[in-house]
């Protein structure tokens, strides 16, 4: 420990208050495992409010979920998952010192992930397109064509389920009338669209987040960076970015497939 | 001082921080079990809503084991843990000994309040205050 920095020859990489460069990983991997336990435990009182209210409220689970767009939810399930693939291959392809692999992976998975973040946008796009009295986000933008029922998804002051459209009109199920009656709450409806709006944007911060991590894991890859020695960033970004698929592996099947 | 820290804990320092061990030959066919698994569980939204209907613990119990079995193999595989140390190993499944405390505790005290949802305190048709005095 008395030793002046770098009178020594050693990697680079290692710093000083660990004894090997195992020991140094093992220490980041650890790190990053604890802070990932949060992560779980965070999106998990999101879930436990889901489950909840899911079986307090199965009627209206079965009712509100075909308004997502499932073939949408899909192709962004899809896209995760190959992107968990590149993720696991540019960290063996750093491993095994591949640069040119690296990057390139490393920037699929990007790709993949602003994909993702494009198809999500559409979606909350549509959601919103509806609220504002337009029936797509292009409409919307360009002053074309209105929805022909009103509906706004989008929990708020004008939340409006078309359930209680019909209602307005008569010809609805006294049960659904009721829970639409409830003080406090326009609808019970809006609490499926409430946990929607917060599970998938709380996961699309984090795909931002993953996003921008990988971009900085790419350049410093270019930037010769990293070798076979020393690749910790790159393994523990991986970590975060298959914690984010593993979110939404979960949030797939309780809010699209119901 | 590097001795001591050696001796101080044999077993684990040999392949700390090794994580060389996971094929890429593994990873495409975790890949593919995850991509089937996902095709499984839209299959099964789709048969249990458009030609069996069955109870819906059944279909949120078919779909979330699904979930569990693509979380595993992601965990395992792609996060590493098959070939993390002790310690990584202990704190990847603590995550999910907390969630369980979550959960059981906190629908053991709804059910305990009365649930199913009839008859608990989420669900019930509220009476109005004029009613009720």
């Amino acid at each position: 420990m008395a030793t002046t920095p770098h009178e020594h020859g050693h990697n680079p990489a290692l710093l000083h208050h660990f004894d090997t460069p195992g020991q140094q990983k093992e220490a980041a991997t650890l790190g990053m495992w604890a802070f990932l336990v949060t992560e779980i435990m965070l999106f998990g009182g999101i879930f436990m409010a889901y489950m909840v209210y899911r079986w307090a409220y199965p009627a209206i689970w079965a009712a509100a979920a075909p308004h997502l767009n499932t073939p949408l939810a899909t192709v962004n399930t899809v896209v995760l998952l190959v992107s968990s693939l590149t993720v696991a291959l540019s960290v063996h392809a750093a491993e095994a010192g591949n640069k040119r692999q690296l990057v390139l992976l490393l920037l699929v998975t990007i790709l993949l992930g602003v994909t993702f973040l494009g198809i999500k946008f559409t979606e909350y796009g549509e959601k919103f397109a509806h609220c504002a009295g337009y029936a797509s986000p292009v409409a919307w933008a360009t002053g074309g064509e209105r929805l022909a029922e009103p509906e706004c998804l989008v929990p708020g002051a004008n939340f409006l389920f078309p359930v209680e459209a019909l209602a307005a009109e008569g010809g609805v199920t006294a049960a659904v009338a009721t829970a639409a009656a409830r003080p406090g709450m326009k609808t019970p409806h809006q609490l499926f669209f409430f946990l929607y709006f917060c599970a998938t944007g709380l996961h699309a911060i984090h795909m931002i987040v993953g996003i921008t991590v990988m971009s900085v894991i790419a350049w410093m890859a270019s930037r010769n960076r990293f070798s076979p020695a020393y690749f910790t960033p790159v393994e523990i970004g991986g970590l975060y970015w298959h914690l984010i698929d593993i979110i939404w592996v979960f949030l797939f099947p309780l809010f699209y497939l119901v | 001082m590097a001795n001591a820290h050696d001796t101080g804990h044999q077993g684990g320092h040999d392949r700390e921080g090794n994580y060389g061990h996971i094929s890429v030959r593994t990873y495409w066919v975790v890949f593919g079990a995850l991509m089937a698994l996902m095709v499984l569980t839209v299959a099964a939204w789709y048969t249990q809503k458009h030609f069996v209907h069955l109870p819906e613990i059944v279909a949120v119990g078919i779909a979330v084991s699904i979930a569990i079995a693509k979380t595993t193999l992601i965990i395992y595989f792609f996060m590493h843990v098959k070939v993390s140390s002790k310690l990584t190993q202990i704190f990847a499944v603590s995550a999910f000994v907390w969630l369980m405390i979550l959960f059981v505790i906190v629908m053991g005290d709804y059910m305990a309040r009365g649930w199913p949802p009839a008859k608990g305190p989420l669900s019930q048709v509220p009476v109005p205050i004029s009613a009720a005095l």
